[in-house]
């Protein structure tokens, strides 16, 4: 695969760069201060896990790397470009370039089909429509689920569904994937076939970021970071548990 | 811009909401189908009155004369003005350009009789061209022509209903008919589209008129046309200036509106034209009002449908969908459901009266239709109406934050 071949011809090379980041939330007339001070990088080719409890600042922080929601002071830098003084449309465009996001609840469009769903992001994109049906059926196919490309949402299961999400952000060659929760409203068996794609994912040189608050998750990645009333307060990178021999 | 993509997006709403859909699309045909048959009833009415005029010709001018009732140019008030025969020739040589039919009118109630069958009619001595002013449908025979007039022919055209009343069922055509016991031929009957009154006039030429009440040149009125390819203005302008010089003519005061009086169809014209006109303008407004409340509940319906769809509005934005084409699917998603309901309305409207316009026909009410131009109004101001009906929904669509939509909590 092309990114195997980068991966191959550049060494480490920073994907992510965070500096200082700083978000507050205003409630009222107080302000909650989320995110203190994140410093962190991430390398192309990493899994990294973000842990931590509830409010301990890991959504906000991935809604930040998102683009989703905007920062109050720091720095971020995605594949060398500044993210800074978004527009919505300067965002929804860097969103469709540079991230694949996949979500607890999967977010599929329920009346569209597995293979319609794929190709959405690449009808942002502008690719014609003949081309979007092929990709959406090559991603499908990744995923394991050809044979489903009709079928609507509603007709499928769990973790089939998460695995279409997973085509979906996968469809639009993204630098990094963004996964919330992604295992958090399925079953541990089931959870473990979603593992098994990302890492398969992984092993070929894309970068992706997973917000859980499973530890058993967590270690099926080779880094974890935990966040903790806003402040990382562990960064390490740790012998990945490879979720195949659960499958 | 019209890919296939939008009319899919399209066609889940409208299939997920059908009824809201129905409801809503609705009140906007129903707007859009009275906004027609308003404007056609005023079209009606248009026509009813042109039609109502139409019996005569609606370029023509009427100048009658009366006793003045001010002092003027050495004389007293009270005198009589007579027109006659010197003051056509006068007419005919001073605006040769203007007038374009001409002729006198002498009026005489006269008692009529044909073998035992009598009756009282009105008789109206003319020239030839009176035909063409009142505009005279000559159905047996002939009217009155230059040679009669010449020689004071006895002659007359008769009106339909005189000849049913005096002749029954025979042919009045050559038959001779008595005014205060001289004979007349008839030479002719006619119709009136105007009403069944005008069918009970006979016309004679005014030479002979003149003869038999003792050898007069008087006559009571004169009638014109002017040029038809004359306007408004122009017409108005011609009509003020045969006042004028008539005035001047007969020493009559300027403001003396007893002397003379010159009456003009086109001020009538004018004045039913500003008042339908008027009306137009009134139906204009109580139609937008009423599609004004369509609009209102399609713009209902697409709030409904974006709360709804808040969530995938978000993933779209998400992946990467740029404001404008989350506004681009609720503007074509409302001018859609706007513009097919509207047409419907439309082609009901004017399918009706299609149907039924042609068959009324009553008094000052005729054929009741749209224009081309109505139509194409309607058209425009229902894409008009989709795009404004969705453009506060597709703002809001717009604003939707991606992250809010797509909280779990």
């Amino acid at each position: 695969m092309h990114r195997q071949c980068r991966k191959l011809s550049k060494t480490t090379t920073n994907m992510i760069q965070i500096k200082n980041l700083h978000k507050s939330y205003k409630m009222g007339k107080n302000s909650l201060h989320v995110l203190k001070g994140i410093n962190f990088n991430v390398e192309e080719g990493e899994l990294v896990a973000i842990m931590g409890s509830s409010g301990s600042g890991k959504s906000t922080l991935l809604n930040i790397l998102g683009m989703l929601d905007s920062l109050d002071s720091g720095e971020y830098i995605l594949d060398n470009v500044p993210i800074k003084d978004l527009n919505e449309t300067k965002a929804a465009r860097y969103r469709n370039k540079f991230l694949g996001f996949v979500f607890q609840s999967f977010n599929l469009i329920n009346y569209k089909s597995a293979a319609e769903n794929v190709a959405l992001p690449l009808y942002y994109q502008k690719v014609p429509r003949k081309d979007r049906q092929e990709k959406a059926l090559k991603y499908l196919e990744q995923v394991g689920l050809k044979e489903w490309a009709t079928h609507l949402p509603s007709e499928l299961s769990g973790g089939q569904k998460q695995r279409v999400a997973i085509a979906r952000a996968m469809a639009a060659e993204p630098k990094v994937l963004l996964a919330d929760e992604p295992t958090g409203a399925l079953d541990s068996k089931t959870s473990y076939e979603v593992m098994d794609l990302i890492q398969k994912i992984n092993d070929q040189g894309n970068t992706i970021l997973i917000v859980t608050h499973e530890p058993d998750i967590a270690d099926m990645c080779k880094r974890i970071v935990h966040l903790k009333d806003g402040v990382i307060i562990e960064d390490k990178k740790i012998e990945q548990v490879r979720a195949e021999q659960y499958v | 811009m019209f890919d296939r993509d939008i009319w899919q997006e399209i066609y889940h709403s409208i299939s997920n909401n059908k009824l809201r859909t129905f409801l809503t699309g609705f009140s906007v045909g129903w707007g859009i189908f009275i906004l027609v048959l308003l404007l056609a009833s005023v079209n009606g009415m248009q026509n009813g009155f042109t039609m109502q005029f139409s019996d005569d010709a609606t370029n023509s001018i009427f100048i009658r004369t009366g006793t003045t009732s001010l002092a003027y140019g050495g004389f007293e008030a009270g005198r009589r003005v007579q027109l006659t025969n010197d003051d056509i020739e006068y007419i005919k040589r001073s605006f040769p350009n203007d007038v374009e039919y001409l002729s006198p009118r002498i009026y005489q109630n006269t008692s009529a009789r044909y073998k035992s069958e009598t009756g009282s009619y009105n008789v109206q001595a003319v020239y030839p061209d009176h035909q063409a002013i009142e505009k005279t449908i000559v159905n047996k025979g002939r009217f009155i022509n230059t040679n009669d007039l010449l020689n004071a022919s006895k002659v007359a055209v008769i009106g339909r209903k005189v000849e049913e009343d005096l002749f029954k069922n025979e042919d009045a055509i050559g038959k001779f008919v008595e005014f205060k016991g001289l004979p007349f031929r008839v030479i002719g009957t006619f119709t009136d589209d105007g009403d069944d009154n005008a069918e009970r006039n006979i016309y004679a030429p005014t030479s002979t008129f003149q003869k038999m009440y003792g050898q007069t040149n008087h006559i009571d009125q004169i009638a014109l046309t002017y040029n038809p390819e004359y306007d408004l203005t122009k017409a108005l302008e011609f009509s003020d200036r045969l006042e004028s010089v008539f005035r001047r003519r007969f020493k009559i005061a300027p403001q003396d509106q007893a002397g003379i009086r010159i009456f003009n169809y086109a001020e009538v014209f004018e004045d039913i034209s500003n008042f339908t006109g008027g009306l137009d303008v009134a139906v204009i407004i109580v139609g937008l009002l009423i599609l004004l409340s369509g609009i209102v509940g399609i713009g209902n319906i697409m709030v409904f449908i974006i709360k709804e769809r808040t969530k995938e509005i978000g993933v779209r934005k998400a992946l990467g969908a740029e404001p404008w084409s989350i506004i681009k699917l609720v503007l074509f998603e409302s001018v859609f459901i706007t513009a097919l309901s509207g047409f419907i309305g439309l082609a009901i409207a004017t399918g009706l009266l299609a149907i039924i316009g042609p068959n009324i026909k009553s008094g000052a009410f005729a054929n009741p239709s749209v224009s081309m131009s109505i139509v194409v109004t309607a058209t425009i101001i229902l894409i008009v109406a989709g795009v404004l009906a969705g453009l506060i929904p597709a703002m809001k669509a717009a604003k939707v934050k991606p992250i809010v939509a797509l909280s779990d909590k």
